[in-house]
């Protein structure tokens, strides 16, 4: 194992293993993976602070097996903020909260190449600060269904008086923010919206949504994942890389570009790599601003 | 005027017997509203649907049924209904009185008026028994059946006339208890000005201030949009909760306002 | 806390403002019965039908009206129902206290339990127990489903109850009840205080039970061990839709995605 040190605004900080290919068929090594996290860091740290991370961990890349980690691993720094948040069984577990550019290092030292948060803040977190629609596409299905999806979904709630945002999965699918950023909001209130909104999505499109979980309603439909919004599941957190044979990220686009995007035919223009997120944050800035501070209220519940 | 009498009955208990007829005591009034079709304004109606035909079904073919599990019935025929029905008897049975204070409100249910029943040649008691419930400040409490259901209610005087109020069974009453509130520590201060602000805000009950605003400016929307004329669409007021930290704050302040 | 809502919004009394919720405060333990389909045991259920077209009606395409005329009617939208009375749609505002005693029981009509929501747990307990300290209750008026009610909000057992009230024009008189005579001899008044003095004892509503609801559910319990259930068909598992509220402006909003 090799070791290197990086100084940081804190002082030293041990990295391992930086020359390890974490995504061989790629070619993309732990240094890479941390260079992509300091690049993107001022964007992603606003959507990561305060939120109970879970980490997803491939210690030997991303052909490798995998692990989740919910409780902050014991051996950290003592400037590594933590909070205890209470779990359904009743039980607290205390979770890294990564709220400064060190603990990220720190965090994808660990290869954590993946960032799951949570929908509310651990202070809160029985108050989701946003409604999200996870669209899952069922083979055949793929991700130029999920756009037309989303882009329906997206009239839909602007006519609600809700205005949405949407990023890549990193994956096959795509992620529709309703940034609520209130502390009245539940997640009973998000719940039942979303599922009474899938199930309108369903009802009028039948062959395109499905808003079931099984598995053999989703063949070659778009599932509305309404169950996300729940207290003890994760997201796949804004600008985060996902563990796949590229280094993907999961990446805010803008309304207009999904449309241009949708009519192509070209499922692969929607996925975003490492490199291309670093140049399009730095360029247009964190498109996903508004998910954090924008304040809506959910109508008629 | 009072009501048309509902029913007829005795009260009774020890050696006393006083037969009464009973009134209601209350009539709401409101708007009444019809659902209709939206394409066609035609008035709809209720139909009893078949889960599992998805059509209308006539009266002749219903049938109760108790549900045990789900999708699992007992079937009860109307003969085996009428022998649950006790015994219709005119009786309205006095088991005990109680300090009339000691009844709860939240047990209360309906109030009926009683009017003593002067055709029945032993109509008399009825005055005695209302100024001994007066004088004593206590309430008979008492069972009795009524259109086929068992009652249970306490029978107190208001004034000179004797009312019936029915009474919620224990075990209908949901116990607060059961609302799972967390104790919140108040301070002496917070309790003693919130104390204060309730006292000057205290006013002698007078029910006749109050008026049903709300049916008339409903009336007047009616009226409006049967004229043709538009109506203004609202926004429901909401009002900023009150923040923890802030509450002594408030209710100085309130209190100030009070004076 | 799983409590089932009917109402949520905001109860105020002077510059205080408590958030909560309106939940029951009585559960009714009659034994309900099902009607069901004599042919095949399925389960019946209310549903609103044309007359006109023969055909059964869903939610979305159920409208109120007000019959002015014989078959006209003016239409209500449920906005302009809800603004009918804006500002107390979403508030209770207690706008005096009153002695709990001097509140007649004949104004009683609907009992309820107010439970707090979040942030407004401590402005709850406050208003609790300085009215049970000063043995006051609140009285109020709100506007819920499209009736405006008169409230009185009590403190009881560390909880807000509250109470719909009737109007004082709802109740009827009572002058006509007593009798025209009136004398009553010292005697008589005597025997029935001595006859009264006798039964007195200690309020205990759990003492009495609903003597129909004990023979039926006897009855169930016999016919449950004579003969075997009978068992209604399997139907598709419709999942619900959401509050009716909800999906009626999805419904709206859907129909003008579509119209685009």
């Amino acid at each position: 194992m090799s070791r290197t040190f990086v100084d940081m605004a804190r002082g030293r900080l041990p990295l391992s293993n930086l020359e390890k290919d974490l995504y061989p068929s790629y070619g993309f090594t732990k240094a890479n993976i941390l260079e992509y996290y300091r690049g993107i860091a001022p964007f992603i740290l606003p959507h990561l602070k305060d939120r109970a991370l879970t980490l997803k961990r491939y210690p030997e890349g991303v052909e490798q097996d995998f692990f989740f980690e919910k409780r902050c691993p014991m051996h950290r720094p003592a400037w590594v903020k933590t909070a205890e948040v209470p779990q359904d069984d009743g039980d607290k577990i205390r979770f890294c909260l990564v709220n400064d550019l060190e603990t990220l290092i720190w965090v994808e030292n660990l290869a954590s190449l993946e960032l799951h948060v949570p929908l509310a803040r651990a202070g809160s977190p029985w108050t989701p600060d946003s409604m999200v629609f996870d669209l899952d596409p069922g083979d055949p299905a793929n991700i130029l269904d999920c756009a037309r999806v989303a882009l329906i979904l997206r009239d839909l709630l602007s006519r609600m008086g809700l205005a949405s945002y949407i990023k890549t999965s990193g994956q096959k699918g795509l992620h529709v923010f309703v940034p609520l950023n209130r502390k009245d909001t539940t997640f009973e209130d998000t719940k039942t919206f979303s599922k009474a909104v899938a199930g309108i999505m369903q009802k009028h499109y039948p062959a395109l949504v499905t808003a079931k979980m099984a598995k053999q309603e989703r063949i070659g439909k778009v599932f509305i994942n309404w169950s996300q919004n729940d207290a003890s599941k994760t997201m796949i957190c804004v600008y985060s890389l996902r563990a796949r044979e590229k280094p993907f990220v999961s990446f805010p686009v803008e309304w207009k570009e999904l449309e241009d995007l949708a009519g192509l035919g070209d499922p692969e223009r929607l996925q975003v790599v490492h490199s291309e997120a670093v140049r399009r944050a730095e360029e247009k800035g964190d498109l996903f601003r508004e998910v954090l501070v924008k304040e809506q209220k959910l109508p008629h519940l | 005027m009072a009501g048309a009498t509902i029913w007829k009955g005795y009260i009774h208990f020890g050696d006393t017997d006083v037969p009464v007829k009973l009134h209601s005591a209350v009539r709401e009034e409101r708007i009444q509203f019809h659902l209709l079709h939206k394409r066609d304004q035609v008035k709809l109606r209720q139909q009893m649907i078949c889960a599992y035909e998805k059509q209308p079904v006539p009266a002749e073919e219903q049938t109760k049924g108790f549900e045990v599990e789900e999708g699992k019935y007992i079937i009860i025929d109307p003969e085996e209904l009428e022998k649950t029905v006790p015994e219709g008897n005119r009786m309205i049975e006095v088991h005990e009185f109680v300090k009339a204070a000691q009844i709860d409100p939240i047990f209360v249910d309906r109030v009926y008026y009683l009017e003593p029943d002067i055709a029945n040649i032993q109509g008399k008691g009825y005055d005695a028994f209302v100024k001994a419930l007066k004088e004593m400040d206590v309430a008979g409490i008492c069972t009795w059946t009524m259109r086929k259901r068992s009652y249970f209610g306490a029978l107190q005087a208001s004034g000179k006339v004797l009312r019936l109020n029915t009474l919620r069974y224990a075990d209908e009453v949901v116990p607060a208890a059961s609302l799972g509130l967390q104790g919140v520590p108040l301070s002496e201060k917070e309790l003693m000005i919130g104390s204060e602000l309730i006292d000057k805000l205290t006013a002698p009950f007078e029910p006749r201030k109050f008026e049903n605003e709300h049916q008339k400016k409903l009336q007047d929307m009616i009226e409006k949009k049967a004229r043709g004329e538009k109506i203004a669409v609202l926004a429901p007021r909401r009002l900023q909760p009150t923040e923890s930290d802030q509450l002594l704050e408030v209710l100085e302040a309130s209190l100030k306002k009070a004076a | 806390m799983a409590v089932q809502g009917i109402w949520s919004g905001t109860i105020s009394f002077s510059l205080v403002a408590i958030p909560v919720r309106l939940v029951k405060a009585i559960e009714p333990r009659g034994v309900s019965f099902h009607l069901l389909h004599s042919k095949d045991y399925s389960r019946l259920s209310r549903k609103m039908f044309c007359p006109e077209e023969n055909t059964m009606v869903p939610p979305d395409e159920i409208v109120r009206g007000y019959e002015i005329l014989p078959d006209k009617y003016i239409l209500m939208t449920d906005e302009e129902l809800e603004s009918v009375s804006p500002e107390r749609s979403r508030t209770i505002e207690i706008v005096e206290f009153i002695d709990t005693k001097d509140v007649d029981p004949i104004y009683y009509d609907h009992p309820y339990y107010l439970v707090p929501s979040k942030g407004g747990e401590k402005a709850y307990q406050l208003l609790v127990e300085v009215m049970r300290r000063t043995n006051k209750a609140g009285l109020a008026k709100f506007v819920m489903a499209e009736r405006e009610y008169l409230v009185a909000v009590f403190s009881r057992d560390g909880a807000l109850a509250l109470t719909t009230l009737h109007y004082s024009d709802e109740i009827l008189p009572d002058e006509d009840m007593s009798p025209k005579k009136g004398k009553i001899g010292a005697e008589e008044e005597s025997r029935m205080k001595k006859s009264i003095e006798q039964m007195i004892e200690d309020f205990n509503p759990g003492k009495y039970a609903d003597e129909r609801r004990k023979k039926l559910v006897d009855l169930l319990a016999t016919k449950a061990k004579e003969k075997a259930l009978v068992e209604a068909p399997a139907v598709e598992e419709e999942e619900g839709e959401g509050p009716a509220d909800l999906v009626a402006a999805l419904e709206e909003s859907m129909r003008k995605v579509k119209a685009r």
